[in-house]
C-alpha cells in the first residue's frame, strides 16, 4: 500500500480498462476514492459520497448494517450445519445432538447460528422502529423519492426474518419443533374454507412428517434466505435511488437557511466523482463538498466496524450461551407448558386470549388471534406511510413533533407486543396457567 | 435493413415479437404451474382412521388413554365411549386430571358417571370429564369417537374418522 502515496493517479490503458488489479481503501485523491466505489462489484450498494451526518452513530444506530452483518453471519455458520444435519424424521435429531456433542466445534457453529438468529430478530425490530420514530420512510425534497417502498420492502424481509426462524427451529426435531409446528399450522388451518388446504401444503400431508420437515428444510437453508437476499439488495439499491438515507433530506432543509453558494470544479454523480473538467454546478444541498465526505473509506471503515463488531459480540456469546436441545419429538405428548421461542410468546398469548362467543357463535382465538390481528398488525404497518399526513420537512428527524400523535401509537403497540412477549415468558406456567414469578408452579407429573 | 419501412416486414416483425413473447409467458407459467403443482400430495400415507385398541376386558374401569390414537376410552362397567385428545383450539394433545370425586350427571339424556377432566398445555383450555368446552380458548367440545367391537376377534375398535354425539355409549351384552 506505500506505493500508492507517492504514485499519481495512473491513465487507463485503454478507456474502461482498469490497470490495477485492487482499489485502495486509503484514496489518495478524490479520484481513487471514487474509484474504490467504481470499479468495486463488492461496494455497488454504496454512493461514492455521503451525507456526513447519515453517517452518525446516533442517528441509525447502523441497525441495518448489524441486520445485514447478522445475515452474513448465518449464511457463514449455516454453511458447515448443512454439511453436518440430515433433514430425515429418523436421524435429524441424533445429527442435531452430534453436532452439539460430538462435532469438534460443532456446539460453537449451532450456538453462532442460533445467537445470531436470536439477535437477527431483535435488530430488525429494532432498525423498523428507528425508521419510523426519525420518519425515513417518509419522501423528503429529492425528485422521484419513493421511500415508501423501501418500507414495505423492509416489513416483508422482517416476515422473511421471523419465517427463517420458524422453519429453523423446527429442523432439530425435538420437542419444541414438533409441536410449534403443530401449534403453526393449526393456526394457517384456522383460516374459514381454505385454511386446511393451506396447512396440508405447507406440510405436505395431513400429519407432521418426513414431508413437513423437507419441506421446512427446503424452504429454510435455499427459499427464503434467497429471497431474502435479494431483497436485501434491492433494498440497499432503494436508499441509493431515493438519495441516501433520510438524513439526507435534512441537509436541504438546513441549506435554505444557509446557502453554501455556488462551488466550482467538481460534480458528483452516481457514477462516481469527477474533478477539474465537470462544469460547475451550485450545490445547496447534500452535494455541498463540505457536508460530505467519500464512501471509501469513511463509510466502508465505520460498515466493517459495524460487521466486526457485530461478529465479535456473537462469537464471545455463543461461547458462553449454550444452546438448548429438547426431547426428541414426540407426537404422543405436549410438553406441558408447551411455550413458543420468546419472539413468537405474544401470539401465543393472544391466539389464548381472543376466543370470542356470541351467543352460541364462536369464533376461534387460533383465527381471530392467530391470523386476523396479526395481518391487520402487518396491514397496517405496510400503509402506513400513506397515512402519514405530516409535512415532508420533518423526514430524518428523531421524534419530530408533528409526528408525536403517531409515534405514541407506534411506541403503544411496541409496548403491548412487549407485555405479552413478557406475560408468555416469566409468567405463565402449566396448562397455560398464570402464575407470578414468586410463585412455585405445582407438580405435575410428565406424563399422563 | 433497407426495408424496415414496409409495412408487411412491421407487421411479421411484430408478429413474431408477440408470438416469441407469448411462447415465452405460456412456457414459463406452464413450467411454474408443474413445479407448483407437483408440491400438493396426490397421496398421503396417513395412519389407519379405524383401529383395533384391545379386548374389552383389558380396558380398567374408569380411563385409559391411547398414545398413538391420541383418544381416551372410558369404562364404567360394560360401557365404553371414547373421547379425543386433540384440542379444539390449535392441536394440542389434552391431559387428563383425575377427579377427587367421580360425579355421576347426565348427558344428552344418558347417564354419564365423570370421573376426570381435561386441561391443554398449550393455551389452557380446559374441559369437562364430557369432553364439553369450560374455558380458554377452544372454540367446541372435544370430539366422541364410534366404538364398535371387531367381528373377528372381538377387540375393540375406534373410528377416528367417526364423530358420535354425547349420547353415544357402547355397550357389551
Amino acid at each position: 500500500m506505500k506505493a500508492l502515496s507517492t504514485r499519481a493517479p495512473q491513465q487507463p490503458a485503454a478507456p474502461g480498462v482498469r490497470p490495477r488489479r485492487f482499489w485502495s481503501f486509503r484514496p489518495q485523491s478524490d479520484r481513487d476514492a471514487g474509484d474504490a466505489v467504481v470499479s468495486n462489484l463488492l461496494l455497488h450498494w454504496f454512493p461514492s459520497n455521503v451525507y456526513k451526518p447519515s453517517l452518525a452513530w446516533t442517528y441509525s444506530f447502523w441497525l441495518g448494517t448489524a441486520s445485514a452483518a447478522l445475515f452474513l453471519l448465518l449464511i457463514l455458520s449455516g454453511l458447515p450445519l448443512m454439511f453436518l444435519y440430515i433433514p430425515s424424521v429418523e436421524r435429524a435429531y441424533q445429527s442435531v445432538k452430534d453436532i452439539e456433542y460430538v462435532v469438534t466445534f460443532g456446539w460453537w457453529i449451532r450456538a453462532v447460528h442460533r445467537i445470531a438468529a436470536h439477535l437477527m430478530i431483535v435488530t430488525v425490530v429494532l432498525h423498523l422502529a428507528r425508521v419510523f420514530y426519525t420518519g425515513a420512510y417518509k419522501n423528503g425534497v429529492g425528485q422521484g423519492q419513493q421511500r415508501e417502498w423501501n418500507w414495505v420492502i423492509g416489513v416483508v424481509m422482517l416476515l422473511l426474518t421471523l419465517f427463517l426462524s420458524f422453519t429453523g427451529y423446527l429442523l432439530p426435531w425435538d420437542q419444541l419443533a414438533y409441536w410449534a409446528v403443530t401449534v403453526g399450522t393449526n393456526i394457517a388451518s384456522s383460516v374459514p374454507f381454505i385454511g386446511p388446504t393451506i396447512r396440508e401444503l405447507l406440510i405436505g400431508g395431513r400429519a407432521i412428517e418426513q414431508a413437513t420437515l423437507i419441506r421446512f428444510y427446503v424452504l429454510h437453508i435455499i427459499v427464503l434466505p434467497g429471497a431474502l437476499g435479494g431483497l436485501f439488495a434491492y433494498h440497499m439499491w432503494r436508499i441509493r435511488k431515493d438519495g441516501g438515507l433520510a438524513r439526507a433530506d435534512t441537509a436541504a432543509v438546513l441549506a435554505e437557511k444557509r446557502p453554501t453558494g455556488v462551488t466550482a470544479s467538481k460534480t458528483y454523480t452516481l457514477l462516481g466523482v469527477a474533478s477539474g473538467t465537470a462544469p460547475t454546478v451550485t450545490a445547496t444541498s447534500v452535494e455541498a463538498p463540505d457536508l460530505t465526505v467519500n464512501a471509501v473509506p469513511d463509510l466502508t471503515r465505520r460498515a466493517l466496524i459495524v460487521i466486526l463488531g457485530t461478529f465479535a459480540l456473537i462469537s464471545i456469546l455463543a461461547s458462553a450461551i449454550p444452546s438448548p436441545l429438547e426431547e426428541p419429538a414426540n407426537a404422543l405428548v405436549t410438553p406441558n407448558p408447551a411455550k413458543a421461542p420468546w419472539y413468537f410468546l405474544w401470539l401465543q398469548e393472544i391466539v389464548t386470549d381472543t376466543t370470542i362467543r356470541i351467543g352460541s357463535f364462536t369464533i376461534n382465538g387460533a383465527f381471530l388471534g392467530g391470523v386476523i390481528l396479526p395481518g391487520a398488525l402487518i396491514g397496517l404497518l405496510t400503509v402506513w406511510p400513506w397515512m402519514d399526513r405530516t409535512p415532508r420537512s420533518v423526514t430524518g428527524f428523531w421524534f419530530a413533533r408533528s409526528r408525536r400523535t403517531q409515534n405514541l401509537v407506534f411506541t403503544l403497540l411496541l409496548l403491548l407486543i412487549i407485555a405479552f412477549t413478557i406475560v408468555g415468558l416469566f409468567l405463565r406456567g402449566p396448562y397455560w396457567h398464570f402464575y407470578w414469578p414468586w410463585e412455585a408452579w405445582p407438580n405435575i407429573p410428565g406424563r399422563i | 435493413m433497407s426495408d424496415t419501412t414496409d409495412p408487411t416486414q412491421t407487421d411479421r416483425r411484430n408478429f413474431l415479437l408477440k408470438l416469441g413473447t407469448g411462447a415465452g409467458i405460456v412456457a414459463i407459467t406452464a413450467q411454474t404451474g408443474a413445479s407448483l403443482r407437483s408440491l400438493v400430495p396426490n397421496i398421503t400415507y396417513d395412519a389407519p382412521t379405524t383401529v383395533k385398541v384391545g379386548l374389552p376386558e383389558e380396558f380398567p374401569d374408569g380411563l385409559k388413554f391411547l398414545p398413538d390414537e391420541r383418544v381416551f376410552v372410558f369404562r364404567t362397567g360394560k360401557t365404553f365411549h371414547a373421547i379425543s385428545a386433540v384440542c379444539t383450539h390449535l392441536g394440542c394433545t389434552v391431559r387428563a386430571e383425575a377427579l377427587s370425586r367421580p360425579e355421576q350427571t347426565t348427558v344428552e339424556g344418558q347417564p354419564l358417571r365423570v370421573t376426570h377432566r381435561f386441561s391443554c398445555p398449550c393455551h389452557g383450555s380446559r374441559y369437562g370429564g364430557d369432553g364439553s368446552n369450560i374455558s380458554g380458548p377452544a372454540p367446541t367440545p372435544l370430539a366422541w369417537y364410534r366404538l364398535s367391537l371387531a367381528s373377528d376377534d372381538g377387540q375393540l375398535v375406534v373410528d377416528l374418522a367417526d364423530e358420535v354425539d354425547h349420547a353415544f355409549r357402547l355397550t357389551l351384552a
